[in-house]
């Protein structure tokens, strides 16, 4: 083994025993918080493992997408909802978990057996491309463009549906309380009721 | 579509604008850049104090007759007053005197009323201390001289804005002989005595 | 095009000579750039600090650092010193696990993004494919680090500090990766090196900036909205949030901060040099000096005077944006957080796109001039 194969198998045994053990601590840690910033921590060692497989460009999608979107996203949500509940134990409860663990063992076991079915074996006849970013980007507009062009449309959609969703209509005219009566309820704006969209 | 041409090129005007605006900001900050700075650096240049400067106040004990005017004057009586009434000489007698200034606003009423001239304001405003009641001077501490400005040989004076020649605006590098601007008291005086010598004989008796 | 120095290849065959084996002179090799790279982040951070301090008291007819060293140079050394032996407070109730690593994620991908900035052909530490983009990804780990020390804290200033800067840097993520798109689909190019080989060759008109003006305004913006410079120094308004994210730090975890924040604005200044203002290049192409001098091009002189003279102008062209935005510091007031999100949503990202799309049409109409 020379210097070099080594250096990618120690990193890869680091960034897996990263990876399993952030994502196990995803799902382990009772504080939803760490959960979140765990699952950060797992998709910055996918992003390692990407780029121990010399698909760099994937690697810092990874980074872009899941880290800096996904994940930023996900702690928005827990930081900027304020809502303290006590936790009380929900009536039957073990079928949840039941259900979610046979799920998961399902998961696992189809995962295991296509993993040891499927062969692994590299062709190495076929080099990899010389510009990598080129070449996905000839096949995102020429094999996959379909695909591509759906998932756009789709991100279109949920932006549109996130304006409408976020979009306030206030009502003119009754936004101040005179003074000496009754405060309007502090800190809530105004609102025509929502209808649902014909 | 021409409703909305419309917008974007207003739009686009008050781009513009702010740019200016901001560009017109950028260049008078960047023209105090090449100001000379107008910091004073304390502890080796100091400025003089002006002419009615109202600092530290000296007292002479010996002028002193115990009158109280000044304490009051005073707007929250801050002298402390000490004496005792010496039946021999039939006259107050002084024991102490002393004022807190770390309590005195520098109003220099006493001064003001003092009839025996026995208070006087110094130039004196270096009063930081450790303990705020060793700013309690007595008569003693009062009849200290503060150290002047001009005769430190540590500290290099720089004369204040109202004290330069007419159009020099900064202290620095400033010949001490360079008069300032306007005349002086002294000449000032002369010149309303030679006018009233000189309106007397008309208006005369 | 002149080669340039491969000083990888002459530090290898030197170590060869002494008799090293090919492998461990490479292995010797590799953290010398990386280690010289944090170094001189470092020291550019020391720098700027200075200047941020001699420009600033110069613009308030001050005075400013001048008794420690020459010039007061030594001042940012003495600040660092002091934050490195003053104690590290950990707030009551916080999470000292997240409080301890929010920095550092704060820290690493921006020290790590110095890897793809160009000083010249070969003197930059990797000449990764990715180029810029690698920056683009690497700056949107910065977030989750604001967010961590924010919510640590547990404080009220540092948390909603901390979702500010998060949102602020998000939201001007995307002008300031269109503006690099721009530049990219001229470029055809991610690399940063071939960036600026595309601007060689014309002196100071083949820089970008004169094909992407409205992309060059349009990155510094975002640039300083994302270093959190002051116009857009939200996330620390002293009036509303104390300090913001970095409300609770003490000693070393806020000179990480601190750090941080300058080789951010160091970084952002240098990749305005390179994008849009040629990089290394010399406003007149320095091949064509050597031709007027009748120098030849494998000249080992002019080889190393074109290295340094390369390293100079990025350094220079950097620090002029540095100065501009410490000039911008003392002119501009801060806008109101609904003023940020305006410019970044409702101005830039619709001058973006439009930047892109003209872009992209000029390049087909005409492709001698945007790289067709």
């Amino acid at each position: 083994m020379n210097l070099a194969e080594g250096v990618q198998f120690v990193s890869f045994i680091i960034l897996a025993v990263l990876v399993i053990g952030a994502a196990l601590g995803v799902v382990l840690f009772d504080k939803i918080v760490y959960s979140a910033f765990l699952l950060g921590g797992v998709f910055i060692s996918i992003a390692g493992i990407y780029l121990l497989q010399n698909a760099d460009f994937v690697a810092a999608a990874q980074i872009l997408v899941y880290v800096g979107a996904i994940n930023v996203l996900i702690l928005f949500a827990i930081m900027l909802v304020n809502k303290k509940e006590n936790y009380a134990p929900i009536p039957r409860r073990w079928i949840r978990k039941g259900s979610a663990a046979a799920v998961s063992i399902g998961l696992f076991v189809l995962l295991s057996i296509m993993l040891t079915r499927t062969h692994w074996s590299v062709d190495l006849s076929v080099a990899s491309p010389a510009l990598p970013i080129e070449t996905i980007g000839e096949h995102l507009f020429s094999d996959y463009l379909l695909p591509f062009e759906l998932a756009s449309v789709l991100l279109l959609m949920a932006l549109i549906g996130a304006v409408v969703l976020a979009r306030r209509e206030e009502i003119e005219g009754e936004t101040t309380a005179i003074v000496g009566e009754l405060p309007a309820p502090a800190l809530e704006l105004p609102e025509r009721p929502r209808e649902p969209v014909a | 579509m021409l409703k909305f041409l419309n917008k974007v090129g207003d739009y686009a005007k008050e781009s513009v604008q702010a740019a200016k605006y901001i560009g017109q900001g950028l260049s008078v900050t960047f023209d105090h850049m090449r100001r000379r700075p107008i910091t004073v650096q304390y502890p080796y240049e100091k400025l003089i104090p002006s002419e009615r400067f109202r600092g530290r106040i000296h007292f002479e004990f010996d002028k002193c007759i115990s009158c109280e005017v000044c304490v009051r004057v005073c707007p929250i009586n801050l002298p402390v007053v000490d004496w005792e009434f010496n039946k021999e000489l039939k006259k107050k007698q002084l024991k102490h005197y002393s004022i807190d200034f770390g309590v005195c606003i520098f109003c220099a009423n006493c001064v003001e009323y003092c009839p025996t001239n026995c208070l006087s304001v110094t130039e004196e405003y270096e009063l930081a201390t450790f303990d705020r009641h060793e700013l309690n001077f007595d008569n003693v501490a009062m009849g200290r001289l503060p150290y002047k400005v001009t005769d430190d040989p540590m500290v290099t004076p720089i004369r204040e804005f109202g004290y330069l020649p007419a159009g020099v605006m900064d202290g620095h590098e400033l010949a001490a002989n360079q008069q300032r601007a306007g005349l002086r008291p002294a000449a000032i005086a002369e010149q309303k005595k030679l006018a009233e010598s000189a309106s007397a004989p008309e208006g005369g008796e | 095009m002149n080669p340039g120095i491969d000083l990888q290849q002459r530090f290898i065959e030197t170590l060869t000579d002494f008799g090293l084996s090919d492998g461990i002179s490479k292995l010797i090799w590799m953290p010398v750039p990386m280690l010289l790279m944090i170094f001189g982040a470092t020291v550019g951070v020391l720098v700027s600090v200075w200047l941020e301090r001699k420009i600033s008291a110069a613009a308030q007819q001050r005075i400013g650092p001048e008794f420690i060293g020459p010039l007061g140079i030594l001042a940012p050394v003495a600040d660092g010193m002091k934050l490195v032996f003053k104690e590290d407070v950990v707030p009551a109730n916080s999470d000292p696990w997240l409080f301890t690593l929010g920095p550092a994620l704060v820290v690493i991908p921006v020290f790590l993004s110095y890897l793809i900035v160009p000083f010249g052909e070969n003197l930059l530490v990797s000449n990764v494919g990715l180029g810029i983009f690698l920056w683009i990804a690497f700056s949107s780990i910065v977030p989750i680090g604001l967010l961590m020390s924010g919510y640590s804290s547990n404080n009220k200033y540092a948390l909603l500090g901390g979702l500010r800067a998060a949102a602020q840097s998000i939201s001007y993520e995307i002008p300031l990766a269109l503006a690099v798109l721009a530049i990219v689909m001229m470029s055809n190019s991610l690399s940063t090196v071939e960036i600026v080989e595309k601007q060689a060759g014309y002196g100071i008109l083949g820089w970008n900036v004169w094909r992407q003006p409205f992309g060059f305004i349009l990155f510094w913006i975002s640039a300083l909205a994302e270093c959190e410079r002051i116009p857009f120094d939200l996330p620390e308004a002293e009036e509303e949030l104390v300090a913001g994210y970095q409300t609770e730090y003490s000693g070393m975890k806020f000179a990480l901060f601190y750090l941080g924040s300058y080789v951010n604005l160091v970084l952002s200044a240098l990749l305005v040099a390179v994008l849009y203002f040629g990089g290394w290049e010399l406003p007149i192409p320095i091949e064509t000096l050597a031709d007027l001098l009748h120098i030849p091009q494998d000249n080992a002189i002019l080889q190393v005077v074109d290295a340094s003279l390369g390293i100079t102008m990025t350094l220079l062209k950097a620090y002029f944006f540095l100065f501009l935005a410490i000039l911008l510091r003392w002119t501009v007031p801060r806008v109101r957080i609904d003023q940020l999100l305006d410019l970044g949503w409702k101005f830039l990202l619709p001058v973006g796109l439009a930047n892109l799309l003209i872009t992209a049409g000029l390049k087909l109409t005409l492709p001698f001039a945007f790289g067709g």
